[in-house]
């Protein structure tokens, strides 16, 4: 695992940054809830109230005026949408960075199958990820600590591993472009994470386009979702092994006969 | 004596661009080859064939007794390579490239790299970005040498190289030649070919248009003339005649043939003196590029 170490060395200080930055911003915004409880708890019923709006942030299921439902609406936002961009850039990276810096001639030189060089990258990208989840997970743990409310702990790990694998979904499709790439395809790969996040807002609130929540993973990683007690059909969870699955058998099949610069 | 490198009709084509066009090749275990050729005419994307880089478009390729594509990494593990551009990680130090370069094989080579950089004179304390061209192409050596590969394939290894670094060079690839390494050597600095090979091959657009010992591509029946007191326009059609020039009042070319016909066509011919002399490398090399 030589490949994977130095891989994961590479990216550790980029790892540090968006874990603490985006566990950080959640841990704020926790910390920030008492100063605005009183007001949160006034306007809680108002937001649950607000049609379209409510609906595609799930505000209509979880009441914003608790600890509880503060988080499932506001920071999963955060959470998910820093972790999709973080493991959208990460796995962008792991493959078109050694032919955007011209190091496919010396990491191919060595003695490794090109299907371990994949191997190892990935993972490093999956360790990588699950850095960043325990990050911000130990700093969101520690907000609920300073507020001295516990959360829902069998919703909170449900959230936490729902969102662990969107993130390994989203990595593995940008992991798949990265394979494909001459240059790192960050904007694409952030792009297509963007995307996804609106593909879920968009199916929430237009009922003709009910069907895209098989597209998007953010549709089984809603916090208001799982706070919520609902949980995602089975074919949606389905849909995103699938899609993880496919992805990352295109990108090993593509690197086995790809021709390197 | 068994072949370190075999090519079997090996091309690779880029849609419209060149390539390489059915190359067959041999070059023989304990060898020092010399691979020749102008920028663009497929020395490289051979290289990168026989190291599994590129896939092959058809035709076959076998290293160290080995089939390129299907026992890739066991090849990759016998040879040492060394890129033309030498592009490593810019953050790591110096010490790190080369230590990662040997785990990778799963081998201690702490001895034989601290012996090479010393040789090379490498600061292994800099990180890569630090380091000049000539410098990286330094560390690239050590990673190719450090763990002595039983074929050294190496593409433009002088290139951001000082003269004196390029003896030095030279020096450690003779001394791995006479432990039995076989060399494979990509260039196209005649002087260093002639000087170090037995033997060469010549490539043209993609094609191999000779292979032979050096001392026969220099000599064979390859004759350089150098006429005085005739016009180009005068010179008549010959078959084998190639690289024409004036030099001031003489017309110089090369000639491969039966000499009796050029004599033959040049009777009657108001030449003033006539010279033929064995060509240099590069002239012969100029003869094949001429064609």
């Amino acid at each position: 695992m030589i490949l994977a170490i130095q891989e994961i060395k590479t990216n550790l200080k980029s790892l540090l940054i968006w874990g603490f930055c985006v566990g950080g911003m959640c841990l704020g915004c926790l910390l920030l809830y008492e100063s605005v409880r009183e007001s949160m708890e006034g306007i809680g019923d108002m937001f649950a109230d607000m049609g379209a709006f409510s609906a595609a942030l799930g505000m209509d299921k979880v009441n914003i005026g608790t600890l509880e439902g503060y988080y499932a609406v506001e920071i999963s936002i955060l959470l998910s949408l820093g972790g999709a961009m973080f493991s959208a850039l990460l796995g962008a990276g792991l493959c078109a960075k050694e032919e955007e810096g011209h190091t496919t001639e010396f990491l191919n030189a060595l003695p490794l199958k090109r299907s371990r060089i994949l191997a190892e990258k990935y993972a490093a990208f999956l360790v990588l990820l699950i850095l960043f989840h325990g990050i911000c997970t130990a700093l969101i743990l520690g907000g609920f600590g300073c507020m001295g409310e516990p959360p829902h702990w069998e919703s909170l790990l449900k959230y936490h591993g729902a969102v662990l694998f969107m993130c390994v979904e989203v990595g593995t499709v940008s992991f798949l472009l990265s394979v494909w790439s001459r240059k790192r395809p960050v904007g694409a790969a952030v792009g297509l994470a963007m995307a996804l996040y609106m593909t879920d807002l968009m199916c929430r609130v237009v009922p003709a386009l009910e069907k895209a929540k098989y597209i998007t993973p953010f549709y089984y990683c809603s916090g208001a979702d799982i706070f919520s007690g609902e949980s995602a059909d089975l074919l949606v969870w389905g849909v995103g092994i699938g899609v993880t699955a496919l992805a990352l058998l295109g990108a090993f099949w593509k690197y086995a006969r790809k021709d390197l610069d | 004596m068994g072949n370190a490198i075999e090519m079997r009709e090996l091309t690779k084509t880029y849609g419209r661009n060149r390539g390489i066009r059915e190359i067959s090749l041999t070059v023989e275990e304990g060898d020092m080859f010399g691979y020749l050729g102008p920028n663009g005419a497929g020395k490289s994307t051979s290289i990168r064939c026989l190291l599994g880089m590129i896939h092959a478009s058809s035709g076959e390729a076998r290293v160290l007794g080995c089939q390129v594509g299907r026992q890739q990494s066991e090849i990759l593990g016998r040879v040492g390579y060394v890129p033309a551009e030498c592009f490593l990680y810019p953050a790591m130090k110096v010490e790190e490239v080369i230590r990662y370069a040997a785990r990778m094989r799963r081998m201690d080579c702490t001895k034989e790299a601290d012996r090479l950089c010393d040789r090379l004179e490498v600061d292994k304390g800099k990180r890569i970005r630090e380091l000049s061209l000539g410098n990286r192409k330094k560390v690239s050596i050590v990673c190719a040498l450090q763990h002595r590969p039983e074929l050294v394939i190496m593409d433009e290894p002088t290139s951001g190289l000082d003269p004196l670094m390029q003896e030095i060079f030279f020096e450690l690839v003779t001394e791995r030649n006479k432990e039995g390494a076989t060399c494979f050597l990509s260039s196209h600095v005649l002087q260093e070919v002639r000087r170090y090979c037995r033997h060469a091959g010549i490539l043209k657009e993609g094609r191999l248009v000779k292979a032979d010992t050096v001392e026969n591509l220099i000599g064979a029946s390859l004759r350089r003339v150098r006429l005085s007191g005739m016009s180009v326009s005068e010179l008549p059609s010959v078959p084998g005649i190639g690289d024409v020039s004036r030099e001031g009042e003489d017309m110089v070319f090369s000639f491969q043939g039966e000499m009796q016909e050029l004599l033959g066509a040049l009777q009657g011919l108001r030449i003033k003196d006539m010279l033929i002399t064995e060509p240099s490398l590069e002239e012969a090399f100029m003869h094949y590029f001429s064609k």
